[in-house]
C-alpha cells in the first residue's frame, strides 16, 4: 500500500514540476493521435457522406464491414502494418518501420473506420428537409452536400472525437510499429506499459493520469455533442 | 396568352402503383392556385413536380410553351421555389437562411445584405437578422422560410401546407402576406391547403385533388365504397348503406363524390331517365343566402343545394319525406 501511496506522491510531483520527459512524452502522443485522427477525418466523412447518400449494390455489407473494423483489435493492425514495413516486407525500402509516421498509418487505420461508421449513423440520421430545402433554394449537387455536413456538424464532430478517443488509447499498434523508443516514438500508452514493467511506479502515474484526464475531456465532449446533435 | 406552367398526362408511380395523374393542368402568370384535397390526395407530389424536384414518371411540363424535358432543370428550379411542409431552417442565424439562395447565386454581399433585409421586412420580420433560427416560434419560423424564398425573386411562389403549424393571427397574417406578394410582384403562387376555406379566402382558383387526381368540385357527398355490379351499361357502387349507379369506369373506383347542385328534391319519385333516385327525410336545413343547404337523409346523409325560391315553393321543413335524383353522370369517381 504505501509504494503505491509513494507513487501518487511521485506523479504529482513530476506532474506539477513540468517534467520534460513526461511532458515530451504526451505532446508527441497528441501529435501522432491529432494527425492520424485529421486524416482519418478527411478520408472518413467524405467516405461516409458517400455511401450514406449514394444507394448502389453491396451498401449493406459495406456498412457492416466497417461497423465490424470498430472492433479491430490493435495488435492485428500492429502485426500487418510491421509484417508490410519490416524490412523483408513490400514496404521495406521506405525504412517506415520504428518511426512517428508508422504509428500515425497505424492510427489512420484504427480512426478512419469509426469515423466511417458514425458519419453514416449521422448523415443517415439527419432530416430529409435539410437537403430538399438546400435544393428547392437552388443548390447544385456539391452545395447540398456541403449543407448536410453543415447541418450535421454536431454529430460529425463527435464522429472525430470518438476516433481520436479510439486511438490516443490504443498501445498495441503504437508498441509493435513504433517500437517505444525514447524521446523518438514514446507515447504515453507505450511509455506506462514500460515504467510499470520496470517497476517505475511514479513516472508510469503520471502519465496514466494525464492518459485518464485527456480520456475524460474527450468523453465529456462527445456526449456534450451527442446531446446537442438534434 | 401562353401559360406559365402547363402540366400534361404527368403521372407518378412508386412501385407500380399510382399517386398522380394529371391530364392537363394550367397554371397563368400572377394567379393565386389553391390546390385543396385531404392528406395523401398527392398534393405535396404535384407541388414537387412543379418545382422541378421530382421527375414525374411520365408526361410532359411546359414552361411559358417549351418543354421543359429539352432544358436544364437546374435552370428552371432558380425560377420556382417550393417551401416545403414543416420548412426547415438551417441552424444558424435567421440572416444566414435567408441568405442562402442567395449565396447559391453567387450573389455579392452587399447586394445579398440588402436583399436579406427587403425580404424580412415584407415578412415583417425586420430586425430578426441576429436571432438563431431555431429560436423562432412556428409562425415566425415559417415567415422566416417565406422571405428566404423571397429573397430569390422566383416567379412562382409554392407553398405546400403553409399555414399547418401556424395559429390563428399567424394564418391571417400569413395570407395577407402572399396577398401583398402577388399584388405588388406578381409572383404566381400556388398553395396546397386542406382548408377549403383557406383555398377559397385566398385563390383566383381551386383545384381539387383526390386520391392523385384532379376533381371538378369540392369533394361533398364523398363515400367510399366499391363497384358490386358491372352491367354492360351501368355499373353498381356499394357505399356501405346505399346503391349509386355510375356510367361504366375504366379505372377502379374506391370513391364516388355527388355534386350537391346536380341533386333534384321532390316530393313524389321524379319521373325521369336518372338512375338514381331514393327516398329520405330532411334532417337539418341551412340558410345560404340565394340558396338552402338540405341535408337529406337516405341511409347516407346527402347534402343537397337548392334555391330559396324552390325551397319555398316545395314548402319544405325539417323531418319532411322527400325523394332526391341525380344522373348517374353527374356522380364524380375516383
Amino acid at each position: 500500500m504505501e509504494y503505491l501511496w509513494g507513487g501518487i506522491q511521485g506523479a504529482a510531483v513530476l506532474i506539477i514540476g513540468l517534467d520534460s520527459e513526461v511532458f515530451r512524452t504526451v505532446l508527441l502522443s497528441l501529435r501522432i493521435s491529432l494527425t492520424a485522427t485529421l486524416i482519418a477525418s478527411l478520408v472518413g466523412i467524405p467516405l461516409g457522406f458517400l455511401i450514406s447518400t449514394h444507394e448502389f449494390p453491396l451498401k449493406r455489407p459495406t456498412i457492416t464491414f466497417f461497423n465490424t473494423l470498430l472492433s479491430l483489435p490493435t495488435v492485428v493492425v500492429g502485426l500487418f502494418l510491421y509484417s508490410l514495413l519490416s524490412r523483408r516486407g513490400p514496404l521495406g525500402p521506405l525504412s517506415l518501420l520504428f518511426t512517428p509516421t508508422a504509428m500515425v498509418i497505424g492510427q489512420f487505420i484504427l480512426a478512419t473506420p469509426i469515423i466511417v461508421a458514425l458519419t453514416i449513423a449521422a448523415i443517415q440520421a439527419m432530416d430529409p428537409r435539410a437537403k430538399i430545402t438546400a435544393m428547392t433554394l437552388g443548390a447544385g449537387p456539391f452545395r447540398t452536400a456541403l449543407t448536410v455536413l453543415s447541418e450535421a456538424r454536431f454529430a460529425l464532430t463527435a464522429a472525430v472525437i470518438a476516433g481520436f478517443g479510439r486511438v490516443i488509447a490504443e498501445v498495441g499498434t503504437a508498441m509493435m510499429v513504433g517500437g517505444n523508443i525514447r524521446g523518438y516514438t514514446r507515447i504515453m500508452t507505450t511509455a506506462i506499459a514500460l515504467e510499470t514493467a520496470k517497476g517505475e511506479f511514479a513516472f508510469a502515474l503520471s502519465l496514466g493520469f494525464i492518459l485518464l484526464f485527456v480520456a475524460f475531456s474527450i468523453n465529456i465532449l462527445f456526449h456534450y455533442l451527442q446531446a446537442k446533435r438534434g | 396568352m401562353t401559360p406559365l406552367i402547363e402540366l400534361r398526362d404527368i403521372t407518378k408511380s412508386y412501385h407500380g402503383s399510382t399517386v398522380l395523374h394529371i391530364p392537363r393542368l394550367v397554371i397563368k402568370q400572377g394567379g393565386i392556385y389553391g390546390i385543396m384535397g385531404p392528406n395523401g390526395a398527392g398534393k405535396t407530389t404535384l407541388l414537387s413536380i412543379a418545382a422541378f424536384l421530382l421527375t414525374p414518371t411520365s408526361g410532359t411540363i411546359y414552361w411559358e410553351g417549351a418543354d421543359v424535358d429539352t432544358m436544364d432543370k437546374h435552370q428552371f428550379r432558380k425560377k420556382v421555389t417550393l417551401i416545403i411542409q414543416n420548412p426547415y431552417l438551417f441552424h444558424t442565424t435567421v440572416e444566414k437562411n435567408v441568405a442562402y439562395g442567395l449565396k447559391t447565386r453567387r450573389i455579392p454581399p452587399q447586394e445579398r445584405k440588402e436583399k436579406v433585409e427587403e425580404s424580412l421586412r415584407l415578412v415583417g420580420l425586420s430586425g430578426f437578422d441576429k436571432r438563431m433560427a431555431h429560436e423562432l416560434s412556428g409562425g415566425e419560423a415559417q415567415r422566416v422560410a417565406i422571405a428566404r424564398a423571397l429573397a430569390l425573386e422566383p416567379q412562382v411562389l409554392l407553398l405546400d401546407e403553409p399555414t399547418a403549424n401556424v395559429d390563428r393571427q399567424g394564418i391571417e397574417q400569413l395570407e395577407t402576406i402572399l396577398r401583398q406578394l402577388n399584388e405588388k410582384f406578381k409572383i404566381t403562387i400556388i398553395v396546397a391547403t386542406h382548408d377549403i376555406n383557406q383555398a377559397h379566402r385566398l385563390s383566383d382558383e381551386v383545384i381539387y385533388l383526390f386520391d392523385g387526381k384532379i376533381a371538378k368540385s369540392p369533394m361533398e357527398n364523398l363515400f367510399k365504397g366499391r363497384i358490386v355490379k358491372k352491367d354492360k351499361d351501368l355499373f353498381l357502387f356499394d357505399t356501405g348503406r346505399i346503391h349509386v349507379a355510375l356510367p361504366p369506369q375504366r379505372d377502379i373506383v374506391r370513391h364516388i363524390a355527388i355534386p350537391p347542385e346536380d341533386i333534384i328534391v321532390s316530393h313524389e319519385p321524379h319521373a325521369t331517365s336518372a338512375r338514381n333516385s331514393f327516398a329520405g327525410t330532411i334532417s337539418h336545413v341551412a340558410d345560404e343566402g340565394k340558396f338552402v343547404s338540405l341535408t337529406v337523409d337516405i341511409g347516407e346523409k346527402l347534402r343537397v343545394k337548392i334555391t330559396k325560391r324552390s325551397f319555398q315553393e316545395m314548402q319544405l321543413t325539417l323531418g319532411a319525406p322527400v325523394y332526391v335524383t341525380f344522373k348517374s353522370s353527374s356522380v364524380e369517381t375516383f
